[in-house]
């Protein structure tokens, strides 16, 4: 496999904010990845500086072998920034064949039209006048006017419906097919879910997860056995606490709530196992699956709150 | 070279269908060249001359608004809309893009001024030699560069609507206390006495003294040279200050 994207250690800094916060990850050819996170999770600062727009403060950015800045190497990428803007006064037609123009390979005009989706009447229509929606649809063939290796999207389903996001979801997974790479950002947990073959997973400037859509889940889901103790009088959570860290390595969280107390770790069946050897008196045990989207919430809200649905038992 | 051409030409494009641009820089001078020089001109002492002298200020008055508003506007905007971001992630160098911009203001002005000389010769026979005319275009196009450079200068600006207030303010005083609207003599004392020293005037006067036969004095040569340095300088103090960030 060929690293395309390559970070090191990067940090972005703004007036002693530390917007982005030592991100190291490598991207290889032919793959989609997300960015995930919630806003202000330094998605879009790390998006920037790998295409050159912002310097690091720390740390390197590398881009298909070379510097972003690089003419030759920006000759080879595409991008569709979070606000899509269309020069005014041009029709989509003409901004199509504009960009065309910038690149030494340029891709097939109809290509193109084919691409954005756009009737031709639409793109008769200068940018100002198109809606929300359609001038999304130009932004994803302008990005594609130079016939790129790698793509970036910054949150590109934004504001889309339904069919529109089905479609576009389509068209980058037929690229990726192509060998070309794709990188976009989404705060969106099932669109990172769905589409991507790889999740970066964002937090307060940090990458905090980085693996396949099932390997962050199972970082992200917890689960957790619940009892409800038959005789009342004793610190529950206290005693269950203090047993499960006498006979268990792993670290466990005990909470309680309304009665019941609740068991919190990775390994929910050694947590069974020895609640159950120690014979302690306790009935109506459950164990709880999380909901990943739960998870994501709380993981991005920074609240530790108790995982609530029951999935399976 | 593609690139450059393919880059102006949409860069014509968009001005050339801003309905303010076409109403400002074209419309409205013509209008109140002809108001003046046929409706209100009672008692002008000498009506040929004068139908000279203020065919020259409208054209410009015309070629000074489009450097500072249409020039100065689009740059907010492109920086607000996002646009300037976009531009950045593609091949185009920005000075490809810079040049396209100034070579399309460019072929835009002498446009203004071809279709006001000739609106001046159809709607009173203004009568120059054909050196006359020339150099009155050229001086028109080429001192026009402090106004453009007074365009970049707004084009710094953050906000598109405050760009837009103080644009419309500096064009609309420069273009009366500078005498292209009215006569500069019948100006109160106190406006002639600044007037003088403005950008405005000294473009102005450098057009009406090649109408009237003569040629552009030193000091508004030096005064329009001073102003383009100033406006440079401070605005790439400010450009300077931006990229900071």
């Amino acid at each position: 496999m060929t690293a395309v994207i390559e970070l090191k250690n990067v940090v972005k800094t703004f007036k002693n904010k530390k917007a982005v916060d030592g991100v190291s990850f490598t991207i290889e050819k032919g793959t989609i990845t997300a960015m995930l996170g919630p806003n202000g999770a330094g998605k879009t600062t790390t998006l920037s500086m790998m295409l050159g727009l912002l310097q690091p403060s720390e740390g390197s950015v590398n881009l298909l072998g070379g510097s972003p800045e690089d003419r030759s190497i920006r000759d080879r990428i595409g991008v569709m920034l979070q606000e899509v803007a269309v020069m005014d006064g041009l029709k989509g037609r003409e901004l199509i064949d504009l960009f065309r123009s910038y690149y030494s390979r340029p891709a097939d005009r109809e290509d193109l039209i084919r691409l954005s989706g756009l009737s031709p009447a639409d793109l008769n229509r200068s940018g100002q006048k198109m809606s929300g929606g359609q001038r999304r649809s130009l932004g994803f063939a302008l990005a594609m006017a130079g016939n790129p290796e790698v793509l970036f999207f910054d949150e590109p389903t934004v504001g889309l419906d339904t069919t529109a996001r089905r479609r576009f979801w389509e068209e980058v997974r037929k690229l990726a097919k192509q060998g070309r790479t794709v990188l976009f950002s989404t705060h969106y947990l099932e669109e990172a879910d769905s589409e991507a073959d790889r999740i970066l997973l964002f937090d307060q400037g940090k990458l905090v997860a980085d693996g396949t859509p099932d390997e962050i889940k199972r970082t992200l889901v917890k689960r957790s056995v619940s009892f409800l103790p038959e005789a009342t009088g004793t610190d529950w959570q206290k005693r269950t606490a203090g047993l499960l860290g006498m006979r268990m390595e792993a670290e466990v969280e005990v909470t309680e709530s309304g009665g019941r107390i609740i068991v919190t770790a990775e390994d929910t069946d050694a947590v069974l196992r020895t609640l159950i050897e120690s014979n302690l008196g306790i009935r109506d045990i459950r164990i709880d699956v999380g909901r990943l989207d739960t998870a994501f919430e709380q993981l991005t809200q920074g609240t530790h709150a108790q995982v609530d649905t029951q999935e399976a038992i | 070279m593609k690139s450059l051409w393919m880059q102006s030409r949409a860069e014509m494009l968009r001005i050339l269908r801003n309905p303010y641009f076409v109403f400002w820089s074209l419309a409205m001078p013509i209008l109140f060249y002809f108001i003046f020089t046929r409706i209100l001109n009672g008692n002008m002492p000498d009506l040929k001359e004068w139908q000279a002298h203020y065919l020259m200020s409208m054209a410009a008055f015309s070629v000074m608004g489009t450097s500072v508003m249409t020039f100065g506007l689009r740059l907010v905007q492109e920086r607000t809309q996002g646009w300037s971001t976009v531009l950045r992630t593609t091949p185009l160098p920005g000075a490809v893009y810079a040049a396209s911009k100034m070579f399309a203001q460019l072929l835009l002005n002498l446009l203004c001024i071809i279709v006001i000389f000739t609106s001046g010769w159809l709607i009173n026979g203004v009568h120059l030699s054909a050196a006359q005319w020339l150099m009155a275009g050229l001086w028109i196009v080429v001192a026009s560069l402090p106004f453009l450079a007074l365009g970049g200068l707004i084009g710094c600006m953050k906000k598109v609507d405050t760009a837009n207030g103080i644009s419309n303010v500096l064009y609309m005083g420069l273009a009366i206390s500078g005498g292209l609207w009215m006569p500069f003599e019948i100006m109160p004392e106190a406006v002639q006495r600044v007037g003088k020293w403005l950008p405005s005037y000294n473009y102005g006067d450098g057009a009406w003294s090649i109408a009237a036969g003569g040629s552009p004095s030193a000091l508004s040569v030096l005064l329009l040279l001073g102003y383009l340095v100033v406006f440079m300088v401070v605005s790439g103090y400010a450009r300077k200050k931006q990229e900071a960030v």
